[in-house]
């Protein structure tokens, strides 16, 4: 079984994981702000050297499965230095809206200037928001998309439930998350270059490899593809469904609102 | 639980559609041309290795490539990679389309322009590649796609080539070039002697009514 579902069978416990440690829950958000407080200035290049520079196509294929048009309005949850939010801008238009959510207010900064320097501005929102309790009335957005960021939450499925509160009816989930690879082969490599080659990184270019140590730990605590699908069943999503992608170093978890 | 990984065919179609749009941005003639067909969207599935590409010309200046969509296509095209490798390099896409075994939905006046368009251009790969993937595997990956383009174009010219000599000098199955050129001169000789006797019969008629005819 999967730790998500056993953190939710024991949640009496008033632990859970922060990496490889198990914390206490009021505090593990906290630590997962000291984390990305500390990475926000080099997010995009923590993104490239966890994944080779391939995060750009498996967002990429993100925004293509959104179906976003004109008009619409997208959430956009954790949402980073806004790179999905600049896209999702021009394919809303200006009749449309694009909220950039994040818990982080060093990363919603740094986030906030980059979509400036990149000319989206005018249709879109910059909201500090908490993805367990999230401050948007309830059957208003169209599409939710969360990138690499659903593993930080603390109660995923108090996550889970929030956002399909706020979705309107027929309205769609992404969730963009790193996975469990297919191939035993390719875990094992997977494996070597998190912990050995990706804190080393870490430590050379960004002087710091605990934060890069608690990422590569926390894709590993992270609820495996099919665990997440259930997570996404029993939230109440319909239409449940994954892709697979880059031998499922990444999965991409799709469900609506009935 | 799709076929394909999406982040192979994500990397395939960022790769051309950057490509495309660079090229487009320097070809100011294939923006009058785009313009004409902007907001259409193309669907085109190659049966050979069930794959679905879809086309967007977002403006005159821009298109757009996709692994997934889910609105509904202006042009859907269905056929095998063979018949879309020819559709490509054809200098007369729509009696290549007409005669290939392509299976046509909608209206085929975007995929025709998209294709000239797409024909006339020598579009660079390296540099979206190299930006992609970095400079020593975006290079290495360019100059192979490079090599297999010559050769490509290279191989099409000399099966052309070897088909239309084995057909004319061994299978005798058709007429060379040259002769067939003669024969036609020669047929559009006759025509314009015959029209010239014809012409020349109906005035000496003419003339012969004129006299018969009592003053």
């Amino acid at each position: 079984m999967n730790d998500e579902a056993t953190s939710s069978a024991d949640r009496d416990d008033d632990t859970t994981d922060f990496g490889f440690t198990r914390v206490d829950r009021e505090a593990k958000a906290s630590m997962v702000r000291g984390v990305f407080d500390s990475v926000a200035s080099r997010y995009d290049l923590m993104n490239d050297l966890m994944s080779g520079g391939v995060h750009r196509l498996w967002k990429r294929y993100t925004i293509e499965l959104s179906a976003a048009r004109s008009g619409q309005t997208i959430l956009d949850i954790a949402g980073g230095t806004g790179d999905l939010a600049a896209r999702f801008s021009r394919l809303v238009g200006p009749e449309g809206k694009v909220i950039l959510a994040d818990i982080n207010a060093a990363m919603l900064e740094v986030g906030r200037d980059r979509l400036i320097d990149k000319g989206a501005t005018g249709n879109i929102e910059v909201v500090q928001a908490d993805a367990q309790a999230l401050p948007f009335k309830n059957n208003s957005v169209d599409c939710i998309t969360i990138a690499f960021g659903l593993r930080n939450v603390t109660d995923k499925a108090l996550a889970l439930r929030s956002m399909l509160r706020v979705l309107r009816p027929g309205g769609r989930l992404l969730v963009l998350e790193f996975s469990k690879p297919t191939s035993a082969l390719l875990g094992k490599v997977y494996d070597q270059y998190s912990f050995q080659i990706l804190p080393a990184m870490g430590r050379l270019i960004a002087q710091d490899a605990d934060s890069y140590r608690y990422l590569a730990e926390s894709i590993r605590k992270h609820p495996d593809q099919e665990t997440l699908l259930g997570m996404m069943e029993d939230a109440g999503f319909g239409e449940c469904r994954y892709h697979n992608m880059t031998g499922g170093i990444v999965a991409l978890h799709q469900g609506f609102k009935p | 639980m799709t076929q394909h990984d999406p982040a192979l065919l994500s990397a395939a179609l960022a790769a051309a559609e950057q490509a495309l749009n660079q090229a487009v941005t320097l070809a100011p003639y294939s923006h009058q041309e785009l313009d004409a067909v902007s907001g259409t969207l193309l669907g085109i599935e190659i049966t050979t290795v069930d794959l679905t590409v879809y086309i967007e010309i977002v403006t005159d200046t821009e298109v757009r490539l996709m692994a997934h969509c889910e609105r509904d296509t202006d042009t859907f095209v269905r056929g095998t990679l063979e018949d879309f490798a020819a559709l490509a390099t054809s200098y007369d896409p729509a009696a290549t389309l007409i005669n290939s075994g392509i299976e046509l939905e909608g209206s085929s006046t975007s995929l025709i322009t998209l294709q000239q368009v797409i024909a006339r251009m020598e579009i660079d790969w390296e540099a979206p590649l190299v930006e992609l993937l970095g400079d020593v595997v975006g290079h290495q990956i360019a100059e192979g796609l490079r090599r297999f383009l010559r050769w490509g174009e290279g191989a099409r010219t000399s099966l052309k080539r070897q088909v239309s000599e084995y057909l004319q000098e061994e299978g005798g199955l058709t007429p060379p070039k040259a002769e067939l050129e003669h024969f036609y001169d020669a047929v559009q000789s006759v025509a314009m002697r015959t029209e010239r006797a014809q012409s020349q019969v109906e005035k000496l008629l003419a003339k012969a009514a004129a006299r018969e005819t009592p003053q």
